[in-house]
């Protein structure tokens, strides 16, 4: 088959590229911040709880608080607090610790001995999913301690679970998040660019001039949009590098159909920004609207909170969201090596999105030209 | 300089706001909206995940271990006819784990020995396999006190004072967070693209022009932002008090002092990003990287910043979010006062104080002929 590339289209492009090119700090932008984006974030990033400070009320001869602390401090989750003040709430009110052990004043070693142990501990817990896990941690070395003290051998319930984690099995961060980040920056740098492109048309008032010269609607259109489709596919290959050999994220799956997913998510957002300008008058009004879009959209896609937990009309949109998608199918290719039932489903989703959102823009586009 | 010449620019540029309402609507709609789906979508406790279950024993003990699993709200139990079916709805989506009994469960139990049962979660997600394999942990204790009837008294009691937070309301500990979060949007975003858009048209040059010099020229295009800013602060502190229920235990000056420090970094870094940029596209993509995406992901706001490496703990001291964060939370809910917050307060102060120097000299450089 012969593909005759329109003309008009193809100066579009050149147009288009030539302009968001041009400027030598644009180009770092587009092409050397996603990486470094994804580098940073692809590390740094982690709900995991480490480095909590503790502190403790020392009670004479107490070993069996000694070997808690002790034990604390061995595993990688806490770090000896540098106090200055001796009461424990101030402490923690101070910022000096994040938890306080506070044994029973006869010390944690008697109490337990004449059988009423009882130990308290706060914890600040200012930020809910640190003293969650800080709690469950502290419970499991005590009761570690406890049994080895006290020779009571470890009472393990008759019942265990034998828990095995698939595709990420030594839960490795980047494993987790890359994904996720790998699906938000194509999000932000596509419908972004994409809606401030045609607002500064507009701005500058050389949208008029596009309009008033002898070519179609469908032409402005897809010569606007279809540039940044290109730009958005060019970024997918050097962050999937950072993320396959700089991080060791597996690739399981097909890379022809990773591309293929890409394309498709690619096509919605930029749908989204075209959409966005057609509704705004000015670059400013585009970011702002293209955040309006963007945030719930990164929020409600289960990157960082599950969907399941949502009430139902934030259910629902999240399943109106193409973010939502691409992250199950990015996940599902890269970690699992593709399902073809997911893949095909998402695919047709998020290909439904796209032609919607395209109609609409049209019909929008034609109603503000006549 | 004179106040009169900066007024003048400033009521221009309020004039510019009030003309575009939709970019004022936006500006409004932007933190209602974060913190409506924070506090309403967000919720960090897992609630009904759906697990895949099959269930090779068949026996009472196995069902009771179902029925506890089912009983508890967090669980929605997908029975499986085979092993191999439960992994494939992993991998198909389905399900977030499998739950698999062995043929042998219950003899196990009854022998003593103690019984097993396999759990495989679905590692690609982060965002359920923490709390399920937290969950499951406590459940170890739970299901087996229900099948066997035998309690298990623990040796010590651990009795957890939560301070500051006492239920583990996800709410308290979002909103204060986002008060950074839509002021980082606000201050930086706003700014860098309305001092660029002068650039772009070439406005900047007629305003330089004038008598006016450029250090009014700043404060007048920047004090409407300010206003804007603080605002923002106002309605999201309204939100959170009124819709959400925060407690509010420290001094609304101290919060007011940080929120003014936050603000006038974040509008000098704006400031500093257009003058660089120029256009309002680039602005906005370097203010992205620079502003908005470090504010969100680097801060504490939900990825704790103790659990980064070295080098990310130290990184996020450059970022002035990472300071109002704490004192925005701090503030909030543990009611610190100045003397509590010093140091987040000297940082910030001494991260204000070279942001707004630098961009000040910036400006004045190219400015000048």
């Amino acid at each position: 088959m012969k593909i005759k590339i329109n003309p008009t289209i193809l100066g579009f492009i050149k147009k288009e590229f030539s302009q968001a090119l041009r400027d030598p700090r644009m180009r770092m932008m587009l092409f050397a911040a996603p990486i470094m984006q994804m580098t940073l974030f692809g590390i740094a990033l982690t709900s995991d709880v480490k480095n909590v400070r503790l502190s403790f009320q020392p009670r004479p001869n107490d070993t069996v608080l000694e070997h808690v602390v002790e034990h604390a401090l061995a595993s990688k989750w806490f770090i000896s607090a540098h106090t200055t003040r001796m009461d424990p709430f101030e402490q923690v009110q101070s910022d000096e610790a994040d938890v306080v052990i506070v044994p029973p004043p006869e010390g944690l070693t008697e109490s337990i001995g004449r059988g009423q142990g009882r130990v308290q501990i706060l914890v600040n817990a200012s930020n809910v999913i640190k003293a969650q896990s800080v709690e469950a941690y502290i419970r499991s070395i005590l009761d570690q301690v406890v049994a080895n003290d006290f020779q009571r051998g470890i009472t393990a319930p008759p019942i265990h679970f034998d828990m095995r984690i698939l595709f990420n099995p030594s839960m490795e961060t980047p494993v987790f998040m890359v994904p996720g980040v790998m699906s938000t920056l194509i999000c932000l740098i596509t419908i972004l660019l994409t809606s401030m492109s045609i607002s500064k048309e507009k701005e500058t008032g050389t949208f008029e001039m596009l309009v008033s010269a002898p070519v179609k609607i469908w032409e402005i259109m897809l010569g606007k949009t279809l540039p940044y489709v290109m730009l958005g596919m060019s970024n997918i290959p050097l962050i999937l590098a950072v993320a396959v050999f700089a991080f060791g994220v597996p690739m399981r799956g097909n890379l022809i159909i990773l591309f293929i997913a890409a394309f498709f998510f690619i096509c919605t957002t930029v749908a989204v920004g075209t959409l966005i300008s057609v509704v705004t008058k000015t670059q400013q009004q585009s970011m702002m609207g293209g955040f309006l879009f963007l945030f719930p959209a990164i929020q409600l896609s289960g990157m960082m909170f599950p969907i399941e937990n949502m009430p139902l009309g934030m259910k629902v949109l999240a399943y109106l969201n193409p973010i939502t998608y691409f992250l199950e199918m990015l996940r599902n290719i890269m970690l699992k090596g593709g399902d073809s039932h997911v893949i095909l489903s998402h695919l047709a989703v998020l290909a439904l999105m796209a032609v919607i959102l395209t109609t609409i823009s049209y019909k929008k586009f034609h109603t503000t030209l006549s | 300089m004179k106040i009169a010449r900066a007024r003048a620019v400033a009521r221009k540029e309020v004039f510019h706001i009030l003309r575009d309402p939709f970019t004022l609507a936006l500006a409004l709609l932007l933190p209602l909206m974060m913190v409506t789906i924070f506090g309403i979508a967000i919720e960090f406790n897992v609630q009904n995940i759906k697990i895949a279950v099959y269930d090779g024993d068949r026996t009472q003990a196995s069902r009771k271990l179902i029925d506890a699993l089912g009983s508890s709200r967090y669980f929605l139990i997908d029975r499986a006819a085979t092993q191999y079916s439960a992994i494939e709805r992993v991998d198909a989506e389905r399900d977030r784990a499998a739950l698999i009994i062995d043929p042998k469960f219950e003899y196990d139990l009854l022998s003593g020995r103690g019984a097993e049962a396999q759990l495989i979660l679905d590692g690609s997600d982060n965002s359920t396999v923490g709390s399920i394999i937290s969950y499951f942990g406590t459940m170890q204790n739970l299901a087996s006190e229900k099948i066997t009837g035998e309690m298990q008294r623990p040796e010590v009691d651990l009795v957890t004072r939560f301070l500051y937070n006492p239920e583990l309301n996800s709410k308290w500990f979002v909103v204060p967070g986002l008060m950074v979060v839509v002021l980082a949007i606000l201050s930086i975003l706003l700014t860098s693209l309305t001092v660029a858009r002068e650039w772009e048209n070439g406005s900047m040059e007629l305003l330089l022009s004038t008598p006016a010099e450029p250090i009014e020229i700043i404060i007048g295009k920047l004090f409407p932002y300010v206003v804007l800013g603080l605002g923002a602060i106002a309605f999201v502190y309204a939100i959170a008090r009124l819709g959400f229920g925060v407690p509010f235990l420290g001094n609304h000056l101290v919060f007011l002092l940080g929120s003014g420090l936050f603000l006038a970094t974040y509008l000098a870094q704006g400031l500093l990003i257009s003058v660089a940029a120029r256009t309002q596209q680039l602005s906005m993509q370097i203010a992205m990287m620079s502003g908005f995406l470090p504010s969100m992901l680097l801060s504490g706001f939900i990825f704790p910043i103790e659990s980064m490496p070295p080098f990310f703990r130290i990184l996020t001291m450059l970022l002035p979010a990472r300071w109002f964060m704490s004192i925005s939370r701090d503030v909030f809910l543990k009611g610190s006062d100045l003397n509590d917050l010093k140091i987040p307060f000297i940082a910030l102060a001494c991260i204000c104080s070279l942001m707004v120097t630098i961009a000040v000299r910036r400006f004045k450089r190219d400015v000048e002929p």
